[in-house]
């Protein structure tokens, strides 16, 4: 029975008609999925990944509709069931696990309850005893205790409510799993665990899988085969070892290589500029004096030293996952967030102590990249009004001429065409552009300190070296010393001089790139590397191994004392005695 | 017209993807300010063409009809008093082109200074938080509990005779708690917003940021707000006017309308003595909820429809 195919798509079109026309969503998708086989939807957003999806469930969005094609699930032609029919096919037979699962739990029923409703949707009215069981069984076979039950979805972490998504679509052993995205919101520690949950539970129902998503090294780890789409085209499919090792069509080797690897080939350019220019202060440009930061009773950052020189320019990493404390450090050192404990000091001046004039300069000449291009530019003011006004304002201005000239250089530095992109609302530009005028907007500024806080994150992948190669020219071309902030610990390993990881508001491990993640010793970092996936299929990932027990390693990481490996000139990090309290 | 390039159908398109890029060429919003300006152009024309001093009693016979139409005791309405008398002698219509204004006046005046505190209050609580948000807020929630005609009512009877201006400030005192809510929900989110972050980063000053970053952003609601406090501000001094309170000397639609029950119009069948004032509010809210769901399309766009 292993090759029987679950779900065929016969020369399936979809299109949405609109206004401005009909715009054709998929374009004549033919796919077959055998029982038991694990296939990827690989694409950029807007590439027709989910709108295939839905219409296999007969959930396509108004006005879209299928124009041409087959979907036969297993002997049944979907598109002939009816309303009734379709409705006892969703759940019994395809199972669909939502992108945001966060937000599709009830948030006032318990998860009990919740996963009840399916089966009395199916199945009519049974027993309670009965109905228990079934949950119960559902929720151990995701991983969960069995008091989860009982609990609302707001007492869950992230990770948990994924596993009650996945166990909500398992619930009645259906024949297809269709997960959008399923750890799309989640850090990676969490995403390799919901990965390893979702393969188990389908290995154990026998089921076929369809994982929609963007990220070829989570694919890479997570199916068995690939379907590349673009532009509601299917442009390449086989199995993972075919695309990854030998891709045939340009779009795919782009995929492939727009993920960076740590110890991999740069994506940076190699030749360096000029020096850097002299800074006029003898004072170090940015010091940390013994920074603590609470929120209430918990300490997001712990008592935290350092000394930025500033003399020649450099990028210095901040890694962690979400909660551990990077993004506070970074507010800290914009002043926008007083520290509960210590002092900031910018060219020896404290930042939260400031004249107006100190204050206009430092404003100056510390800038950052925030995390979400989409928030950042007033929606009310075309983009220039962005790159004309701190312009203006720090007195760099001579004339509109000059300001226009400066806009214009700016732009074509990070890759715009300014005639296109200057004279636009925010809404009319794509994320990835927005992001590189956030850049062009620092680099007219041309400040001493850069602070980019997870710059890349919210782009698309293929751009996001070429942002941070942008990011990282900057640095040289103007002698600009950069803070990178992120959770991706291979582009630190590529862009930084120096890397702090963070754990829970702690330095754990310190040191150059090549040492801390080319070779890692704390066991927090081991752990985070651990939990990237690669597209390297011959790294054991998500293979279901029972033996990656996150809880245990981050509690062996809390008792672990930091590791501090080694030194570059210009950064000083100052080192607690007796790591952890 | 047919040498018109255009087709019918292909005019309406064009049309409303004209209204689409223009969202304030809204037609609810037209016909309302439509409606609210020719209250305001026949209170200014009427001046001009009409005596205004027939606003006081006895400038005409008392209880005449409307044209056309007879009263119980057999009159028929005459030129000199178009739209009738009321039952001290004064004409209807000199009565309307004066008190119509007035009310409106009066609404307009109110939510002015009630949206101009609200604005100032809502800024002030987001914007500086702790303990001044703690105080605005709580003082905002107590007034929204506080039914506002009781306390007018209050108010007026220890004041006795009022000027338009003295109950415009009485009723503005009781419309700015809702913009003020408003203006400081969408402060304090805005304030986390990514641009006001930008902008804070290139150095700007508190007043740029609150008045040219984020107040541009607010105006959609602050119309909106405005609009909705104009509609409650009428209600409330019209309903002050009809209990008799209010100005006692200038005329009203309300005091016209109390002065007609008072007088007994309804037994009498003096029907437009009261039921052209009503005739007359039914336009102005007509017209006020016109603009505020044209409003509420122009900032909204996911009301728009394109077809």
């Amino acid at each position: 029975m292993a090759d029987k195919p679950v779900l065929t798509l016969r020369d399936l079109s979809i299109e949405f008609p609109t206004p401005q026309g009909v715009v054709q969503a998929v374009k004549a998708l033919d796919l077959t999925i055998d029982q038991g086989r694990r296939v990827g939807f690989i694409g950029e957003s807007g590439s027709g990944k989910t709108t295939t999806a839905l219409a296999v469930m007969q959930m396509l969005a108004e006005p879209g509709r299928v124009s041409s094609g087959k979907i036969d699930l297993a002997g049944t032609d979907v598109l002939a069931l009816g309303e009734e029919d379709m409705r006892k096919t969703r759940l019994s037979r395809i199972a669909y696990i939502p992108q945001g699962a966060m937000n599709s739990l009830n948030p006032v029923m318990r998860v009990e309850p919740q996963l009840w409703d399916g089966i009395i949707a199916h199945e009519g009215k049974l027993d309670r005893a009965e109905l228990k069981r079934r949950s119960d069984k559902a929720l151990a076979s995701v991983g969960l205790p069995a008091h989860t039950a009982d609990l609302f979805p707001h007492e869950l972490s992230g990770g948990m409510k994924q596993r009650v998504c996945i166990a909500l679509g398992i619930i009645l052993d259906p024949e297809l799993i269709i997960a959008d995205e399923p750890t799309s919101a989640l850090d990676v520690v969490t995403q390799r665990q919901v990965m390893q949950t979702l393969k188990d539970i389908q290995a154990q129902i026998g089921s076929a899988l369809i994982l929609i998503g963007h990220d070829m090294g989570l694919m890479a780890q997570s199916v068995d085969e690939l379907a590349v789409l673009r532009n509601g085209e299917l442009v390449e499919h086989g199995t993972v070892q075919q695309i990854i090792e030998n891709p045939q069509h340009p779009y795919t080797k782009d995929l492939i290589s727009s993920v960076p690897l740590v110890g991999g080939e740069s994506f940076l350019n190699p030749d360096r500029a000029a020096p850097a220019p002299q800074r006029a202060s003898a004072e170090p440009l940015l010091r940390f004096e013994n920074v603590r930061k609470d929120y209430g009773a918990v300490t997001a950052l712990h008592p935290m030293s350092f000394t930025l020189q500033g003399d020649t320019p450099q990028i210095i990493s901040i890694v962690g996952q979400s909660g551990s404390g990077k993004s506070t450090m970074g507010s800290i050192m914009l002043g926008f967030n007083p520290p509960s404990q210590g002092r900031v000091l910018y060219e020896g001046q404290d930042v939260q102590k400031m004249s107006a004039t100190q204050s206009l300069d430092f404003r100056k000449n510390v800038q950052a990249v925030f995390q979400d291009p989409y928030a950042c530019f007033n929606p009310f003011y075309r983009v220039n009004h962005a790159l004309k006004f701190p312009f203006k304002r720090f007195g760099l201005a001579q004339s509109d001429a000059h300001t226009l000239k400066a806009m214009e250089e700016a732009c074509e530095a990070v890759g715009l065409d300014p005639d296109l992109v200057l004279p636009r609302y925010p809404h009319q530009l794509s994320g990835g552009q927005r992001q590189r005028l956030i850049v062009a907007r620092a680099l007219m500024l041309s400040p001493k300190l850069l602070i980019a806080d997870e710059p890349v994150s919210m782009v698309d992948a293929s751009l996001r070296a070429s942002i941070l190669s942008n990011i990282y020219d900057l640095k040289d071309k103007f002698g600009i010393s950069i803070l990178y902030i992120t959770h991706d610990l291979a582009t630190a390993y590529h862009v930084s001089d120096y890397v702090m990881v963070l754990f829970k508001g702690h330095v754990v491990e310190a040191g150059p790139p090549k040492e801390v993640i080319g070779a890692p010793q704390h066991p927090y970092t081991k752990l985070l590397i651990d939990a990237i996936p690669w597209p390297d299929l011959h790294r054991s990932w998500g293979d279901g191994r029972a033996d990656w027990d996150p809880t245990a390693l981050e509690a062996e990481a809390a008792r672990t004392a930091a590791v501090y490996r080694g030194d570059v000139a210009g950064f000083d990090l100052v080192r607690p005695q007796g790591a952890f309290a | 017209m047919t040498d018109t390039p255009l087709t019918r159908a292909e005019k309406r398109q064009a049309k409303r993807i004209r209204r689409f890029d223009n969202p304030w060429l809204n037609p609810k919003l037209i016909w309302g300010a439509g409606l609210l300006i020719a209250i305001v152009a026949m209170g200014l024309l009427g001046r001009v063409f009409w005596d205004p001093d027939l606003v006081f009693t006895g400038s005409a016979q008392l209880k005449l009809p409307p044209l056309g139409f007879e009263n119980l005791r057999g009159q028929s309405g005459i030129m000199s008093n178009p739209l009738g008398t009321d039952g001290g002698g004064r004409d209807m219509l000199a009565l309307i082109i004066i008190g119509a204004p007035n009310t409106l006046f009066v609404g307009l005046l109110a939510s002015l200074i009630g949206m101009s505190i609200g604005i100032f209050l809502g800024f002030s609580a987001g914007f500086v938080g702790g303990r001044t948000d703690d105080v605005i807020r709580v003082l905002a929630d107590v007034m929204i509990t506080i039914p506002p005609l009781l306390i007018l009512v209050v108010f007026q009877t220890a004041y006795g005779d009022v000027s338009l201006t003295m109950m415009a400030l009485l009723i503005a005192g009781f419309v700015w708690q809702s913009p003020t809510r408003l203006i400081r929900a969408q402060v304090l989110s805005m304030k986390q917003s990514g641009y006001v972050q930008m902008a804070q980063l290139s150095g700007a000053s508190t007043g740029h940021i609150m008045f040219r970053e984020m107040l541009p952003n607010l105006v959609p609601y602050l119309f909106g707000s405005f609009i909705a406090s104009v509609t409650t501000s009428i209600v409330t001094a019209v309903g002050l006017e009809v209990l008799g309170l209010g100005p006692q000397r200038i005329p009203t639609l309300g005091r016209t309308i109390y002065e007609a029950i008072n007088a007994g119009a309804l037994i009498q069948n003096l029907w437009w003595w009261w039921g052209i004032p009503t005739l007359l509010l039914g336009i102005i809210f007509i017209g006020l909820l016109l603009i505020n769901l044209g409003l509420d399309e122009v900032s909204n766009p996911r009301l728009r429809r394109l077809s």
